[in-house]
């Protein structure tokens, strides 16, 4: 009888091996060809319908009469949300692994509304290209995350202290960017209140263009942090014990987190409800002991196109915030999430 | 008895502001089977984390082939010091295969995540540790023996030279003890490996030990072979229990039998 952890097929090239879990892999597929179809079936509705044969032309680079429409006009915002889309997804895979809480998301580390604070004081002091505020929003992210970091690092990272004050400095910027929406002119007011509803409306390719940088740049990554998600959801002294460093490890998923969400938020506004659903939805679906990294992007992607796709048509020619749709979705999920962890732990904690 | 593996020099143990081991000498004989006794909080997990680098010394050094443990890569220690907590946390939905299989962690590089040398070390350790049958059974849905099981089998799994084990015949019934124990036993004497186990049961400890370490409020009170050292004295001293100590009737060891019990009138 050959040996080898259940459900996982062995894949084997010259010396190296690697371990398949099968599920997963099935997943990751399915998810694929639904994103595909969503993908065709965003590009045909709209104020105009296109047909798919038409779509597919488009996408094959054939001349058809919907260019414009398809191409021009549709196919960058897609773009757009398929990118930020994946980009919370594994934001949200990683900031739930190292916290060990299903409840983690960019939101409770600071990431959204470090960038929230940062884009709606920028915009009252009159920066409004949208060239810039994307990196505005990524400073102000990542500065948040940090801060957060520094604060709750106390001779090692506790996950606890690390949620409880992420959640006090996200309270506190939550206060500032109201303090900035107030004293701002009315104009001001109303494009920031759209900014953090999370929109993808006017999105074009100048917005793909970081996120796409960073997601190939980080492409590599994702193996080491596939690999290092396995020992880190034990408790600290077994995974110690397995050799792991795991303050290095935490903080190096947590980076990784921080600046996916970070350049997501600065594409689309915090659609932060993506984040916390992605990666339990993929989790369920695959059923593997730790966060599924792909399946968290490609669920991420799914549900930011499919929202994306209600937002524009549900009340055309009303194109409503994309952010309005997540979470409508994911607030009932967090409730329910929250109402399940309690009866669980039968009040003991 | 210089020249053995795992050595600790001065160490000084403490959580926060609380000394729990206040400069400690010790050597862990190699090639033997090391218990540890105490009663409750006297230090015994500390001590077994700080030999594991899971604890860094206040002051002191904890010394593996002459080296420091703290200089030495994590990896590499894991390599060479296997080590199962009192209570593990395992990841939430994880199977018992895929458990045993993380004990291989330390040997991986990310490009051979599974070798012929994994395939045997994960088969034997499920194999002695009868999990083979509950491989594709989550942990969470185990008893609390079998999964004591599976995280022995882990340990074994990751095939160290040296091994840590904290309480591992908690939660087993007295024949499951036994076996484990026996397990213990059997990896020293044929494979030569060094294990030092904590255990409660002082009769266990008598006949499973070739060197046994008697501990009080962070301080060893006595060491050395069981024959040696286990008296009715070092009984009350350590447990401040009444007992006789009698030879056991299978191996002529000492037994611990206790005072007689509380009786009305
Ligand atoms: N993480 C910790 N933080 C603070 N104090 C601790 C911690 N772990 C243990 N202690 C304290 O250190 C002392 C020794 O604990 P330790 O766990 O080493 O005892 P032990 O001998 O293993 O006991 P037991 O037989 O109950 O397992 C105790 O007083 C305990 O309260
Ligand atoms: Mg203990």
């Amino acid at each position: 009888m050959t040996i080898r952890p259940s459900g996982f097929s062995v894949l084997r090239a010259g010396r190296g091996s690697f371990l398949l879990h099968r599920r997963a892999a099935l997943v990751a597929t399915v998810l694929g060809a639904a994103l595909a179809v969503t993908a065709v079936v965003y590009l045909c509705v709209g104020e105009s319908f296109v047909s798919p044969t038409e779509v597919v032309r488009v996408l094959a680079g054939r001349p058809s009469p919907d260019e414009f429409v398809v191409g021009t006009l549709r196919m960058p915002r897609l773009v757009v949300g398929l990118l930020a889309g994946a980009a919370f997804g594994l934001a949200g895979a990683f900031i739930q692994t190292v916290a060990r809480n299903p409840l983690a998301s960019p939101d409770v580390i600071g990431v959204t509304h470090g960038a929230g604070a940062a884009t709606v004081a920028a915009m009252t002091f009159g920066v409004t290209a949208h060239t810039a505020l994307p990196y505005v929003a990524i400073l102000g992210g990542t500065a948040a995350a940090a801060l957060v970091y520094v604060f709750a690092w106390r001779r090692g990272l506790h996950a606890t202290r690390f949620v409880l004050i992420g959640i006090g400095i996200s309270v506190a910027l939550g206060s500032l960017t109201q303090l900035f929406v107030t004293k701002g002119d009315y104009l001001v007011a109303q494009q920031a209140k759209v900014w953090l509803t999370g929109s993808l409306n006017g999105r074009g390719y100048d917005h793909a263009v970081p996120l796409a940088v960073i997601s190939l740049v980080l492409m590599p990554a994702l193996f080491w942090a596939a690999r290092a998600q396995r020992t880190v959801s034990f408790d600290d002294d077994t995974a110690t014990a397995l050799g792991v460093r795991l303050g290095r490890v935490r903080l190096c998923l947590i980076v990784l987190g921080v600046v996916l969400a970070s350049v997501a938020t600065g594409a689309t506004g915090p659609v932060d409800f993506v984040a916390l659903l992605a990666p339990q939805i993929a989790r369920r679906l695959t059923r593997t002991a730790q966060i599924p990294l792909v399946g968290s992007a490609l669920t991420g992607a799914l549900i930011m196109a499919v929202a994306d796709l209600l937002a524009r048509k549900l009340f055309s020619p009303i194109e409503l915030p994309v952010g309005v749709f997540t979470a409508a979705v994911g607030a009932p999920y967090l409730m329910w999430l929250i109402v399940r962890t309690r009866s669980r732990s039968g009040g003991a904690a | 008895m210089t020249g053995n593996r795992l050595r600790a020099e001065g160490l000084v143990l403490t959580y926060e502001d609380r000394t729990v081991v206040d400069g400690l000498d010790l050597e862990i004989p190699d090639g033997q089977v090391t218990v540890v006794i105490g009663p409750n909080a006297c230090g015994k997990s500390t001590l077994l984390r700080a030999l594991g680098r899971l604890l860094k010394p206040r002051r002191g050094a904890v010394l593996l082939d002459g080296t420091e443990l703290s200089r030495i890569p994590t990896r590499r220690v894991a390599q060479k010091i296997g080590l199962l907590p009192q209570t593990p946390v395992p990841p939430e939905g994880i199977t018992v295969s895929e458990l045993v299989t993380r004990g291989r962690q330390p040997h991986h590089r990310w490009w051979q995540q599974w070798t012929e040398a994994d395939e045997k070390a994960v088969g034997e350790a499920m194999d002695r540790t009868a999990t083979a049958d509950l491989a594709e059974r989550l942990i969470d849905e185990l008893s609390g023996g079998q999964r004591q099981r599976a995280w022995i089998a882990m340990a074994l799994a990751q095939d160290t030279d040296l091994l840590l084990l904290d309480e591992p015949t908690t939660y087993l019934d007295i024949a499951h003890q036994v076996e484990v124990l026996d397990l213990v036993r059997q990896l020293n004497r044929e494979r030569g490996r060094t294990v030092v186990a904590v255990l409660h049961d002082l009769n266990q400890a008598a006949r499973y030990a070739d060197h046994l370490i008697a501990m009080k409020a962070g301080r060893i009170v006595a060491q050395g072979a069981p024959s040696d050292i286990i008296t009715a004295d070092l009984v009350h001293e350590v447990f401040g229990l009444t007992s006789v100590v009698v030879p056991d009737p299978v191996t002529g060891g000492p037994l611990v039998v206790p005072g007689a019990p509380w009786q009305c009138g």
